[in-house]
This record gives structure tokens, sequence and C-alpha cells, in this order.
């Protein structure tokens, strides 16, 4: 190599005087004064890697610099072309004429280096090739484009792909894609695993990924896939669907089984828009619908999805409102004891009502409330008012009160609910915390600490809507319910099919053998009510046994105790 | 840490997803047998794989990480799905210390036999423990080297 490095150029222009060519100094008369030869020489040694080449093409002279450079000899009088192929060089520079008398160009050398190549016209129709290794600028540019974890490109990259294809015309497919369960496996295996998780999931998409799609990783668990071309639904389906599969397959890491699932938004341009960020927002919107659908699914964008999106965002917006404008409200309905006949509780029923809205539905409100965290205020605060009102009551009937699952997500909230009891003064057997099956579901070892902590201060807890989850009878095992409340769609069930009979039958069966007390919800009529009675049911709470109502009329049904037949006079259909 | 630590045990089974009839399902079963022992012979991998109609059932043993690189290999193929994990342990003993990928069960283009491997080895993964699963391909497996 050294030899390379200590020969002379190769050949230099011995038929062509060098004061023919125009010497690129500034000053005309310091350039009449020096000798060709001196030029020749400095030329020779510049540390700038230059090559020569005549009207014709081929190269009249090398420097030492880029003999250097290039790696390799040629012959004399070689066209460039050649030069490049037998050096083993990438790409080629067409080189510069009348019409564009300046040409650029980036090589691959043979040893991977970026070199670019800048072509000048020279007066007798030849060219000045200057070049210049660009290696780490563009390792660092390759650097800038990728994702460091994954090696997948990154989110800007993606974006100025997806621009080029649009701005071009290109139709083409984007999906959106992220991990469920991904936070679970990093709270609980810790980030190193997590961050091998996310590698081996980018190594899985790269395995359904085909020439020419682009893979990208947006950051955290979230992944892009940029599929260029014209495809059908049916197509994208296809690989939508080997998406799911595959990176929902069992991982087997660092001696731990790991058990996660991929949910995918899928929109394709032309169709759906051929701007970046609609396209990228369209992806979004409907890999949240598939998220909220049950994940492990996918979704192609609808255009409503974008309404209904706004629809929630504004019902966001006015929710943020709804605690500081006092627009909460709660009804109670009354909970009837089936053996004496009595009243022995309320349900704490929460009620937005806003000024221009109505009565907003708590279906509409109530997921988004726990999608933005709002649920934590909200739910304390129908929690600390409910407490606050039954103290008023005339009798030491119990309040129910339903948590969210969310409200479990906080560790403080055996705080929160001991300090609703101390201020409001309610005995703590009076309170009853509702909870649904979904708040078991995840973290069950922490939810069940929590449901201890509540347990020992005294307050009751009840299973809400038992039937309609995976109701696990592990949780009846795991913590001793004080009652179970039996969906209402059983209750509505009873009359027209046997199968619901017999699950309201076999859930009271169930709670009597348990020592737990068993409500029926959603009793609307008198057949209803004798037919839970008649399967065992404890207790009953539903519009035939009384409507949700306010406060004072509560109060007032307390007052004057009457029996259930009197209720349903007042209250019932 | 000693010299002979633990082996890792893993054992699957799925739905067997090859598309076509016995002859494409006897090509595609050598093509993994063929593929599963040159691999698994570089990376200290052994283990047995049995085959029926419906299902794949799998046991690999060796160091972690070959194991998890050979599942996570073994993942990624198309021609099964519905993978269900039955163990993923550490053992002090190999199964298979002979076999890079022990194969028991007849090839389907040599018999209509699908069912008679069924009864024969009581194969039915789904109502399988890990310990069935593996008690049943060794056995097989054994019965095969006589």
């Amino acid at each position: 190599m050294g030899k390379d490095f200590a020969q002379p150029p190769h050949f230099t222009p011995k038929d062509r005087p060098l004061s023919a060519h125009p010497l690129p100094l500034s000053e005309p008369a310091q350039a009449a004064s020096a000798e060709p030869e001196a030029y020749l020489a400095a030329l020779v040694e510049l540390a700038t890697p230059v090559l020569l080449a005549d009207a014709g093409g081929r190269v009249s002279f090398v420097n030492r610099a880029a003999t250097a450079l290039l790696g390799c000899t040629a012959a004399p009088a070689i066209a460039l072309d050649a030069l490049f192929a037998s050096c083993g060089v990438g790409g080629r520079i067409a080189l510069p004429d009348g019409s564009a008398p300046q040409r650029f160009a980036q090589l691959k050398l043979s040893d991977g280096r970026a070199v670019n190549v800048e072509a000048r016209l020279l007066p007798d129709g030849g060219a000045a090739l200057t070049l210049t290794d660009v290696s780490a600028f563009v390792r660092e540019a390759e650097r800038a484009r990728r994702d460091p974890l994954t090696g997948l490109v990154n989110r800007v990259t993606l974006h100025a792909t997806l621009g080029r294809l649009l701005q071009a015309g290109k139709p083409l497919t984007l999906m959106a894609l992220d991990l469920d369960r991904f936070k679970s496996v990093n709270d609980t295996l810790g980030h190193p695993i997590g961050d091998t998780l996310l590698r081996k999931v980018a190594e899985r998409l790269g395995t359904v990924a085909e020439d020419g799609d682009v893979v990208a990783r947006l950051g955290g668990d979230e992944f892009t896939i940029l599929k260029p071309g014209s495809f059908t639904r049916e197509q994208i389906e296809i690989i939508a669907k080997r998406i799911v599969d595959l990176v929902g397959r069992t991982y087997a890491l660092e001696g731990h089984m790991i058990h996660i699932g991929a949910s995918v938004g899928i929109t394709q341009a032309p169709h759906d828009g051929s701007d970046n960020d609609v396209l990228m927002k369209n992806a979004d919107l409907a890999l949240y619908r598939s998220k909220a659908e049950g994940r492990g699914r996918y979704r192609f964008f609808e255009q409503k999805m974008d309404e209904q999106m706004q629809a929630r965002r504004a019902i966001e917006l006015d929710l943020r409102q709804a605690l500081a404008l006092q627009e909460f409200e709660l009804a109670y309905q009354p909970q009837v004891d089936l053996a004496t006949q009595e009243v022995v509780g309320f349900e704490a029923l929460l009620r937005w009502r806003h000024a221009t809205r109505g009565l907003v539905s708590p279906l509409e409100f109530i997921p988004v409330a726990e999608e933005t965290g709002l649920i934590g205020a909200i739910g304390e605060w129908v929690l600390r008012t409910a407490c606050r009102d039954a103290v008023q009551w005339p009798e030491a009937i119990t309040v129910g009160v339903n948590l969210s699952p969310l409200q479990f997500r906080n560790p403080s909230l055996a705080q929160t609910v001991m300090s609703a009891l101390a201020s409001s003064g309610l005995a703590a057997e009076r309170l009853e915390l509702e909870i649904t099956e979904n708040a078991l579901l995840e973290d069950t070892d922490t939810v069940l600490v929590l449901l201890k902590q509540l347990r020992d201060l005294g307050v009751r807890v009840s299973m809400d809507d038992f039937g309609t989850g995976y109701s696990s009878l592990a949780y009846l095992q795991k913590f001793p319910f004080d009652r179970l409340k039996i969906d209402q769609s059983f209750v509505r069930g009873m009359g027209a099919n046997p199968e619901a009979s017999a699950i309201v039958r076999a859930v009271a069966a169930l709670g009597a053998s348990l020592g737990i007390k068993t409500t029926a919800e959603g009793v609307e009529t008198e057949e209803q009510l004798a037919a839970i009675r008649n399967e065992g049911c404890t207790h009953v709470q539903g519009y035939f046994t009384g409507r949700p109502m306010a406060l004072a009329d509560a109060r007032a049904l307390l007052v004057q105790p009457r029996k259930v037949a009197a209720i349903v006079e007042e209250h019932g259909l | 840490m000693s010299a002979a630590a633990p082996f890792q045990r893993l054992v699957y089974y799925s739905r067997n997803e090859v598309d076509g009839d016995a002859d494409a399902l006897d090509a595609a079963i050598d093509e993994i047998l063929s593929l599963s022992q040159r691999n698994n012979a570089q990376a200290d991998v052994t283990g047995a794989l049995l085959f029926n109609t419906g299902c794949f059932g799998q046991v690999l043993e060796g160091p972690r990480r070959a194991v998890e690189a050979t599942f996570e290999r073994i993942q990624r193929d198309p021609r099964h799905s519905d993978v269900t994990l039955l163990a993923f342990e550490t053992t002090d003993a190999r199964a298979f210390p002979n076999w890079s990928m022990a194969y028991v069960g007849a090839k389907p283009a040599q018999a209509v036999r699908y069912n008679e491997i069924a009864a024969s080895s009581g194969f039915d993964p789904s109502r399988m423990t890990a310990n069935r699963l593996l008690e049943t391909l060794h056995g097989l497996a054994m019965e095969k080297e006589a």
C-alpha cells in the first residue's frame, strides 16, 4: 500500500502544455510568472484528490491523493468509467458540457467509503474532477435515519419517504402498529428485556416486509410499515393478519415466556388521502379503533372515525371543566332486601348534566374519562359526595359506589377512601364499593392487595355485572366479596330463555353456599321480581323496585319507610 | 457457575398450516427436518418433532440462548400457527441427547396413517401436559431407534 502512495502520478499530460489550462489563481500576474511545471508538481502533491479527463472522457491525469483514495492504479488514457470499474467503484458521473458546466455525483468505493465527486468543465472540453471522502457524513446521516435500538428507520425517515411517494402521486398503504401489553412486560421484567423484545418484534416485522416496504419504529412500542404500490384491501388484509399472528406469537427471551399482541390500523393512499399528516393520522385513528375493539386485531381507516374522534375530543374538553362547573350529580337507586322487602341501601349513580348537551350518558363519557385519566378526580368526587349524602340519611343503610378499574391503578386508593369516610363521618361498613371483574383482569395481585386494604378499613366490596366478564370463580376464592350483582342481561333474558334462568339460579346458589349476598339487577316487571325471588336471589335493584332518584327523594323514601309494593306504586313502571 | 449449567427445555405444540396433499406435507416435513437437524447440530440443540394430521409437537433442549434462538426461528415459520408452549424450563439432563431432531411419526405419503399415529402414540397435544408430550416423544423416538 505504501508503494502506491509513494508512486508518482501514473501519467501526466505530456502532449498538451499545462499552460493551456486556466489556472485557479486569483492573481493573473503571479500566474504569468510561475513555471507550468510548478503547477503540475503542486497538482500532483495537492492533498485534494484530483483527476483530469479529456473531451473524450479519457483520464489524462490522476494526482497522488486520488490514487490513494481510489486505491488502485489505472492504465494511461483509460476511459473514466473504465477506470472506476477497474477500481471497483460503484456509480458513475456524467462529464460536464456547455449546458451543464458543473456536475456532481456520489460514488461508492470498493472499501465501502462514499465519495462525492464534482466535475467542472475545462476550456478544452475536458473536465477537472475533485473527490471528497464523505463517508463520515453518510454514516452520520444513516445513523440519523435509523432507530438505534432496532435498526429500523425512524419517524423522520418514514415521513420523508412517505412525503416523496405522495408527492410523486404513488399509491401506498400505511400500517400503524402498536403492541398490546408491552408496558406490563417493561414494568414486570424490566427495560433490558423490553428492549430485547422490541428488537425481536422488529425482526419479525422484517420477515413480513417485502422488497420496497419501509419498516419504521416511531418510538416506544409504535411501529409503522409503509408499503408502496397498489394493493387491494384483501391483499392488505392477508398481510395485516400475518402481522397480528406473527407478532402475537409467544416469545422466549432470557428464560421468560412473553405474550404480547399487536393492533394494526391501516390507511391507503390515494383512497383515504394524499397528505403525509392526514395519512399518519388516519392510520392512528384506525389503530386506536382496533385497540378499542379489543386489541390483537386490525382495522381499516374510515372517514367516520375522524368525526367520532372529533366528537370524543369535544366531550373530553367539556369533561375537563365539568367538575369545576359542578355539572355532575348523583342519583340514588334503591336496593331492596327480598326477605324483609325493605330498602337496605342505595347505589350512587353518576349523572352529567351539561349546559348545552343536556344529560350525557355515562356510556358516552365514562370511557373518555377513563382514557384521559379524569376518572381519578371524578371517581373521588363521587366517593366523597356519596359518603356525605349517605351520612344525612335517616337510616344507617349502605351506599354503593362504583369504582373504575382505572382507580385501582392508583396505590393511594385506600387513603382516599379513608379520607372520604373520615371527612364525612360515614361508618365504614355503610360504604359498599362496587367493582367489575375488569378491575381484576390486569395486575390481579396488586388489585387484591388494594381490596384487602379496603376491607381492612371495614368497607364492603361487591362484584358488579357478574356474569358478563370472565366470571372467574377463582376471584371468589381469592377475595371474600360481600355481594355478587347479577348482570341485568340475565334478568331480562329469564322469560325468553331457560339458560338465563339457570344462570341466575346457579349464581344465587353459589352466593348462598359461599355466604355472599346476591343482588339481581335490572328487574323491571313483577314477573321478573317473582322469578328472581324464585331462583334464590337475596336482593333486588331495578326500575320495578325503584328508579334512580334525586337525593331528596331518596331521603324522603327513608323518612317514611314503605314496603316494596308501595315503592312500586310510586316509582315503578 | 459450574460448566454443567442446566439445559433449557422447551415443549410446544402447534397447528399444521401446510397446504396441499400428502406429497406436499412430506416435502415440508423433509425440509423442516433437514433444516432443523443442520441448524440444531451447530447450535447444540437436540430434540424431537412429532407430526400428525393437524399438529406439530416439538421438544427443544440445549443451552438457553440456542433454544430461544431456535424457537424464535420456528415461531416465524408460517407453516404452523397457534403455537402453545407447554413447558419452558431448566433441566439437568437432555431427554434426547443423541438426536439433533428426532422425527417420530410416519410420513404422510407412506400411508394413510394420521389416525394410526394418533392412535398408537396417543398424540392429542391439546390434552397433553408437557411431561406427557415429552414422554410420548421420547418413547416413540426410542422405539424407532430399536
